[in-house]
């Protein structure tokens, strides 16, 4: 029976192949979306790992979040240095990254920290940050360097050594250039998958004395002298601060079982309005609030993948008027109606089949073939990994749903096989 | 002589209609013998063969064939006793467009376990190659895919299909309708020979009258039929 309906379907393979394209289309849709999907929200999840809290100015957890880990948006509130260093005093913080942001780079994001974001920010697998070239600020006697993200330095084509100019606020074109300021390039990160690979960063003190706020060795000098003796304690060492305010501070707590804890003090400390938030917490809220697209995206799919399969339906049922004729042979030398509904059932079993195989190699072309040219043009990140249980599941889903509509001319060639005995009525 | 076919008393209408459209007191034929069964158009026959090959049915003892009473067997009994002891030759348009000749007459055996174990001194492939030979197709032909072969080389692979394992009945459905006078006195010529050979029961339906000289036995269905035929 399963040859018959081959050579059957080879006989009709002009109407058939088109049916298994249309198949082969949306089963490329449908895996292509779940895995952008899936792993959209994998990168999504792995942009920050490590960092226990993230502190800024008293503003919405959502905002707080974009903008200190995805650079996205502006924080219109800042925290103040003296808030920093009460942050830095509390018990149990092991390590904190300050950010101030707020310039850009043709459209990239400038990040002002300091070396503590190359030593401690650590994203996917707990993965820290690490260099391709060049080295971190401090390895520098510059003021004015700058370390580029992977994706920075190969868009815009720059390496150790390059100069950059900043420019005041994120717009990709500025009319407000720092242009007194060139920054050199002194290193490269590797790419990481996440907006670090966007960034530009450079120290807080070039920060400070782009803005004006930081004045240069000599200025500084004269400036803290005139502080010291005003100050009681001369042993102190109280540099003056290299920027008056910071956008966000990430903290790494020696204990992270704490994080609850030092988050409410934080968020009830007297000397500013501040907010604390937990990452992990924060981008599994924020990803809540995109699943209405993403379920949106999914259900796109399903709709083509129906619209293939209903396409299969409309083919199968016009092909019983010509084939009644094929059917009463069958009929003829003794083949039952229920052979008739087996045959019918896997066509359509065969058509899917070779389908969803067709289109899942069509994946595996696209993504390994066009994986570069997504990541470059689109930003999105997918891999040709083997195929996950859901994805299986997706496409067994497809094959029972085809096999399962085809009943339905199936039924049909039953009835009339039934009905028209071996004489056809045409 | 065994009994091939025995009608009794076969009443059958088409549901909806008024009045039955076959209703034949009584019909006997033997195993082995030569019939053709002559009627109009729009007269029953077709219905009568449909009956007899077990596609419809109707009450019981109405419809006998080989002894078995078609009435008391379910649909896939007598799927089985088509297949296996009943070949059926159409008018036209009996071979399946997309397999070769030969498979199209191997097809036959697929679906009948008695048929296959009566050929089973060779291979299936070569009794078909065998039968075709002897009906004058040659091995070229019989691999060509039958909607090349020409219409009385069609039905020369239909009579083929129908006659391959030997079954015990023959029923052919104005199979000559379609070819001109010679070639229709050579294809009931060859059908007799393969007939006689496999002592199967030819049961030949037509409309055409001409033919009844060539068989030893020729019924009138109008004369047995007792139903409301459509007079036209």
């Amino acid at each position: 029976m399963f040859k018959l309906a081959l050579a059957s379907l080879w006989n009709r393979r002009g109407s058939v192949w088109l049916t298994v394209i249309a198949i082969a289309v949306s089963t490329l849709l449908l895996l292509g979306v779940e895995r952008i999907r899936v792993q959209t929200q994998e990168n999504f999840s792995n942009t920050i790992s490590g960092t226990d809290l993230i502190v800024g100015a008293r503003t919405g957890s959502t905002e707080l979040l974009l903008s200190s880990v995805f650079h996205i948006g502006n924080l219109s509130n800042t925290l103040s240095w003296q808030s920093y260093e009460h942050l830095q005093s509390l018990p149990g913080v092991s390590w904190h990254i300050p950010m101030a942001m707020g310039d850009s780079v043709h459209g990239y994001p400038v990040i002002a920290t300091t070396d503590a974001l190359f030593e401690n920010f650590k994203y996917g697998n707990k993965r820290p940050l690490s260099f391709a070239a060049g080295g971190a600020f401090a390895e520098q006697n510059e003021v004015t360097v700058a370390v580029l993200g992977a994706e920075v330095a190969r868009e815009r084509q720059l390496s150790v050594g390059s100069d950059l100019i900043v420019a005041h606020g994120t717009g990709e074109i500025s009319f407000s250039q720092h242009d007194a300021h060139p920054f050199q390039v002194v290193g490269v990160l590797e790419r990481t998958g996440t907006p670090i690979d966007r960034g530009v960063f450079i120290p807080l003190t070039a920060q400070g004395l782009v803005h004006g706020e930081y004045l240069p060795d000599s200025g500084a000098e004269e400036h803290s002298h005139d502080h010291e003796h005003e100050h009681e304690n001369e042993n102190v060492v109280t540099t003056e601060p290299p920027v008056y305010t910071l956008s966000a501070v990430l903290l790494g707590l020696e204990n992270p079982a704490l994080a609850l804890r030092l988050q409410r003090t934080i968020n009830t400390y007297r000397g500013e309005a501040l907010s604390a938030i937990m990452p992990g917490l924060a981008l599994q809220n924020f990803w809540r609030t995109l699943s209405l697209f993403e379920r949106a995206l999914v259900a796109i799919s399903i709709l083509v993948v129906i619209t293939g399969l209903l396409g299969m339906l409309t083919t199968l049922l016009a092909s019983l008027r010509e084939r009644r004729r094929e059917m009463a042979v069958l009929r003829s030398i003794g083949a039952g109606p229920i052979t008739i509904l087996g045959l019918l059932v896997v066509e359509a079993f065969v058509v899917t089949l070779v389908g969803v195989t067709l289109g899942t190699a069509g994946l595996y072309t696209v993504l390994l073939f066009g994986a570069e040219l997504l990541q470059q043009q689109m930003g999105i990140q997918v891999s040709a990994s083997v195929l996950t249980l859901r994805e299986i599941y997706l496409l067994l889903a497809i094959l029972v749903a085809a096999t399962l509509l085809s009943l339905f001319p199936a039924w049909r060639a039953y009835r009339n096989a039934l009905a028209d005995g071996l004489t056809v009525k045409l | 002589m065994s009994t091939c076919i025995e009608l009794k008393q076969l009443q059958f209408k088409w549901p909806g209609a008024q009045l039955p459209l076959l209703s034949i007191p009584e019909l006997t034929i033997a195993r082995g013998e030569r019939v053709l069964l002559r009627g109009a158009s729009g007269s029953g026959k077709s219905t009568l063969l449909g009956l007899i090959a077990g596609i419809h049915t109707t009450g019981a003892g109405q419809v006998k064939v080989l002894g078995q009473d078609l009435a008391g067997l379910n649909q896939h009994r007598r799927d089985q006793l088509r297949a296996n002891e009943i070949g059926y030759i159409f008018q036209q348009f009996n071979l399946l467009p997309y397999l070769s000749a030969r498979a199209n007459v191997t097809l036959a055996c697929q679906f009948a376990p008695a048929r296959r174990k009566r050929l089973s001194q060779q291979s299936i492939e070569q009794e078909a190659k065998q039968l075709l030979t002897r009906l004058g197709l040659t091995p070229e032909q019989q691999q060509q895919p039958s909607h090349q072969l020409s219409v009385g080389q069609q039905q020369r692979v239909a009579a083929a299909r129908a006659l391959l394992g030997s079954p015990a009945l023959i029923i052919a459905d104005e199979p000559t309708s379609a070819l001109d006078q010679a070639h229709r006195d050579n294809f009931i010529q060859l059908l007799f020979e393969a007939c006689d050979a496999q002592n199967t029961t030819l049961l030949f339906v037509t409309h055409d009258a001409t033919l009844a000289p060539l068989f030893p036995r020729a019924i009138e269905l109008s004369e047995i039929n007792q139903g409301a035929v459509a007079d036209v």
